[in-house]
């Protein structure tokens, strides 16, 4: 891993290298991983766009994707963060990468990948190494591409089409591994995460997400066939703490999902926020979100890593604001719960365990003639990721209060898959500012219109809260007060988490809308 | 790995499938189906194929009109942007133009969301029909009827590799061949071959799909448990419903207009798109609509067209478009007039919900 890095510095001063020290610092000039850097914050310390001035953010250039090489229909929504290394930018949508000028927009290179299946609902991102890119494709391969020309170096399959799993997520780069998450619940089979050698592509290790039979965390399950088929996928972003050596991320709905009967228990370690040291693939400390999760509220909401004062004793934190409608704040060091709350509404859990768990009601399980529950299956908040910034102690979310109707569908001796499903609902949306010392809300802003907001926020030093309403809107909000400062009607929803650099004193922030990337700037006075 | 998944380990006859599947290359994916022709296609094509996903995520399932309705219905409570006329034109489409399919396809081609690789099995009804009968004959007894596994020591079945990494019957051939799998009659395994293990296969893909949330277990069984005179007194009482409504008037015969999951899913979340009992007729959720004072003090009201933070439209009872920019001296007052529906899912027990259900059922 050394040789690594000094042969990376050694080439740093060439065009489209990434200095691996980037991925751990504040994003300034590069934007070098889905979340910016490792914390998982999305936090720009860039100041020239700010609350005094962002009424002057004005747009810089607009890039259309286009699919010239398949012809295909539209491929989806740009649901990825850009990542930019050296004023290239890199973003995807499910077996595309693109290249483009990160001043201009001009595209540089596309890369297609040929498809064998697997869902197509979304792709995060790519991750950069050195002069290599990393995404995954929905047929379950990692692929490695090179960042100059985008021609592919190598391939490796990472889960199994025919067992219905897919590649979704943005890997990670930590060192000299890549991290790489997995998706897919359709049919009963387990999660895992595992990583790869960034050169070779070469698998280093798995993790599943169930515990080892005979192990305590194995009670949790009725059976060894119960928990080797219970599902937890990972395909949220996962972040880093370079000091304690830690990955962190967030496992999925425990399987089947709905029709629960077969999988009575907590179901360790569906539905958790999880330590692991990524050299060894070891698990630190876990924490569960939703103990025997009944309705794919998938824990997988990124783990914002915190540098915090609780109680006004320096402390290194993590918190979620989870699907399920929760906000966790923990102890990273330990994964010991210091605070829970709610920040959305939610009324399926009967108080709090002894560990700052929510203890479900089983009342608010799916039934035969239907419970109405809150939040509904797409969660008061879901993957579009939040942001924190150090400079307010504010935590944002985009979030929803919503209800829908849980019903079992299977009443069957032994029901697999989902067995159930929920339908119908409400949903308003909201910005949520939380204080994560105490997990109240500091200020909400309510989005007027309907349905649940669909993209990520992001926080700067210059006082300015970047997030979308349900209606188009990319909005400009004051980070203390959340009053609305500026927006652009982009004329379809925002369909991502905006980022930040500056190059040559210009601060740009970008967003996407389905096909359409946006470059809006502020340019030196 | 740091555990080695016991389910995951491999006879040798699967290993080659696998090593071949890690391979790249076989047939190019085929380009993704486009839309069918007709009346809803374009509608159909921007609010549901350009914003949160591709198009192929709608061409690549089949459900019937109802089934369409829900669909589109959790759709809207996520945020999908149409008008209610639209929205109704959508579900006619959708309901039209991709109906059930005949050959379900296996594992992957007909998952949610096309799930599973493209060259899944596809399978022929027919001939799964023929392997049942092979399936209720020789492995019935320990895999149990759905092949989830028996109360004997058969293993389910719809999670086997050798069931979801076969094609054809080409796995399961070479499984029974070479395994000599115990049967029910005592029949060599290995005589199941040719045309019976085809059949055979096409069954057992079935039973997969039938796992799946387009399968056969996608409806509410019955949500008729509750207890209609309670719900009579809720109605009446603390629901505060018959403030607006009546059973003898906008109401009268509901229970004959509606089924019970209808019902329950209307009174729950009014903006739900109502489909009648057999009928087609759609019933669009009443308008939101607007006050909207300037600084000179004259209210112009009608029906909301678009409000967010910084605008404000409406349609006047002219049929006059009427926007603003919203600012300190502009006063705006919106009228939702499900309001009281919105604040009744916080106050609601389950109880509450399933008794209403029972009550307005009766109403025939």
């Amino acid at each position: 891993m050394k040789t690594a890095i000094l042969l990376l510095l050694a080439t740093a001063a060439f065009a489209q290298t990434l200095d691996p020290a980037k991925l751990s610092q504040p994003p300034t000039d590069t934007w070098p991983s889905f979340n910016g850097d490792y914390s998982g914050r999305r936090f720009s310390p860039l100041t020239n766009i700010n609350a005094s001035n962002v009424q002057s953010l004005s747009l810089a250039w607009v890039h259309r994707i286009s699919l010239p090489s398949t012809g295909g229909p539209f491929p989806g929504s740009i649901k990825s963060s850009p990542v930019v290394v050296d004023g290239v930018m890199f973003f995807t949508v499910p077996d595309h990468v693109w290249a483009i000028d990160a001043r201009t927009g001009r595209e540089l290179w596309h890369f297609a990948w040929p498809s064998r299946g697997g869902i197509h609902i979304g792709n995060r991102g790519v991750a950069v190494y050195g002069k290599w890119l990393y995404f995954e494709t929905p047929d379950c391969n990692l692929v490695s591409l090179n960042m100059k020309d985008g021609k592919e170096r190598w391939h490796k399959q990472i889960c199994d089409p025919d067992q219905l799993y897919y590649a979704s997520a943005a890997p990670l780069i930590v060192g000299n591994h890549v991290i790489a998450g997995v998706s897919g619940d359709d049919l009963d089979v387990p999660g895992y995460i595992q990583s790869h050698d960034p050169e070779t592509g070469e698998r280093q290790w798995r993790w599943y997400t169930h515990p080892e039979p005979g192990t305590p965390e194995a009670k949790t399950w009725p059976s060894v066939e119960a928990m080797m088929h219970g599902g937890g996928m990972t395909w949220g972003s996962t972040t880093y703490d370079p000091e304690l050596n830690l990955i962190y991320f967030g496992t999925g709905n425990p399987q089947p999902v709905v029709a629960h009967k077969g999988r009575l228990g907590d179901n360790l370690f569906t539905e958790c926020i999880i330590a692991l040291n990524p050299d060894t693939g070891k698990m630190k400390w876990y924490f569960q979100s939703s103990p025997h999760d009944t309705h794919d509220w998938d824990a997988n909401q990124t783990p914002v890593l915190i540098d915090g004062v609780i109680d006004g004793k320096p402390r290194k934190l993590l918190a979620q604001a989870s699907r399920n409608g929760y906000f966790f704040v923990l102890d990273r060091v330990t994964g010991k719960n210091v605070v829970t709350s709610t920040f959305a509404r939610a009324n399926w859990a009967k108080g709090l365990d002894a560990k700052g768990q929510p203890i479900p009601d089983p009342l608010k399980y799916p039934q035969i003639d239907g419970a109405l529950v809150s939040p509904n299956q797409a969660g008061a908040a879901n993957w579009p990721p939040p942001s924190y910034s150090p400079a307010t102690g504010l935590f944002y979310v985009n979030a929803s209060n919503a209800y829908s109707v849980w019903y079992i569908y299977d009443d069957t001796d032994k029901p697999e898959g989902w067995g159930g499903n929920d339908r119908g609902g409400y949903s308003e949306a909201m910005l949520q500012a939380i204080d994560y010392k105490t997990g109240k809300i500091k200020w909400s802003h309510k989005w007027e219109g309907p349905g649940g907001p669909r993209n990520g926020v992001l926080s700067t030093a210059g006082n300015v809260v970047f997030a979308a309403d349900p209606q188009s809107n990319f909005v400009a909000l004051n980070a203390t007060t959340g009053q609305p400062l500026w927006r652009a009607n982009l004329g379809a929803a925002i369909s991502n988490g905006p980022i930040s650099y500056q190059l040559d004193g210009v601060q740009y922030v970008i967003v996407a809308t389905g096909d359409t990337l946006y470059g809006f700037a502020m340019h030196p006075r | 790995m740091t555990f080695p998944y016991r389910g995951l380990l491999l006879s040798s006859l699967l290993a080659a499938t696998l090593a071949a599947q890690g391979q790249r290359g076989g047939p190019p994916r085929p380009a993704p189906r486009p839309l069918p022709d007709g009346p809803g296609k374009e509608i159909v094509q921007r609010v549901c194929g350009a914003t949160c996903h591709g198009v192929e995520i709608v061409t690549g399932k089949g459900y019937s009109r109802d089934n369409w309705s829900n669909v589109v219905n959790g759709m809207v409570a996520r945020g999908a942007k149409a008008s209610s006329s639209e929205f109704g034109e959508i579900v006619e489409y959708l309901g039209k133009n991709l109906p059930p399919r005949s050959g379900t396809a296996g594992a992957g081609g007909s998952g949610f969301i096309g799930a599973g690789p493209d060259d899944a099995h596809i399978v022929d009804p027919e001939a799964a029909e023929r392997g049942k009968s092979i399936y209720n004959a020789e492995c019935l007894s320990c895999h149990g009827a759905a092949a989830r596994g028996g109360k004997q020591e058969g293993t389910d079945i719809v999670r086997s590799l050798v069931v979801l990494k076969d094609r054809y019957g080409a796995t399961i051939g070479n499984f029974l061949k070479l395994k000599k799998h115990p049967t029910t009659t005592g029949r060599p395994s290995a005589s199941i071959e040719g045309s019976q293990v085809m059949e055979l296969s096409h069954f057992l893909h079935l039973k997969v799909t039938d796992t799946l949330r387009s399968g056969p277990y996608s409806q509410p069984i019955n949500v008729l448990t509750g207890d209609a005179k309670a719900g009579q007194e809720f109605f009446n009482g603390a629901g505060g419903c018959a403030k607006c409504h009546s059973v003898t008037g906008d109401l009268a015969g509901i229970g004959r207009k509606y089924e019970p999951v209808m019902i329950q899913q209307k009174f729950l979340f009014p903006k739900t798109f109502g489909f009648g009992r057999g009928a087609r007729n759609v019933a669009p959720p009443k308008p939101v609509t607007l006050a909207v004072t300037p600084a000179n003090g004259k209210t112009v009201s009608g029906v909301l067209v678009h409000l967010d933070d910084f605008n404000v439209s409406l349609r006047d009872a002219a049929g006059e478009y009427q926007t603003w920019t919203r600012s300190a001296s502009l006063k705006v007052v919106k009228n939702d007039p499900y309001q009281g529906h919105i604040e009744l899912l916080n106050k609601y027990t389950d109880k509450n919900m399933h008794d209403i259900v029972a009550y307005l059922e009766s109403i025939k």
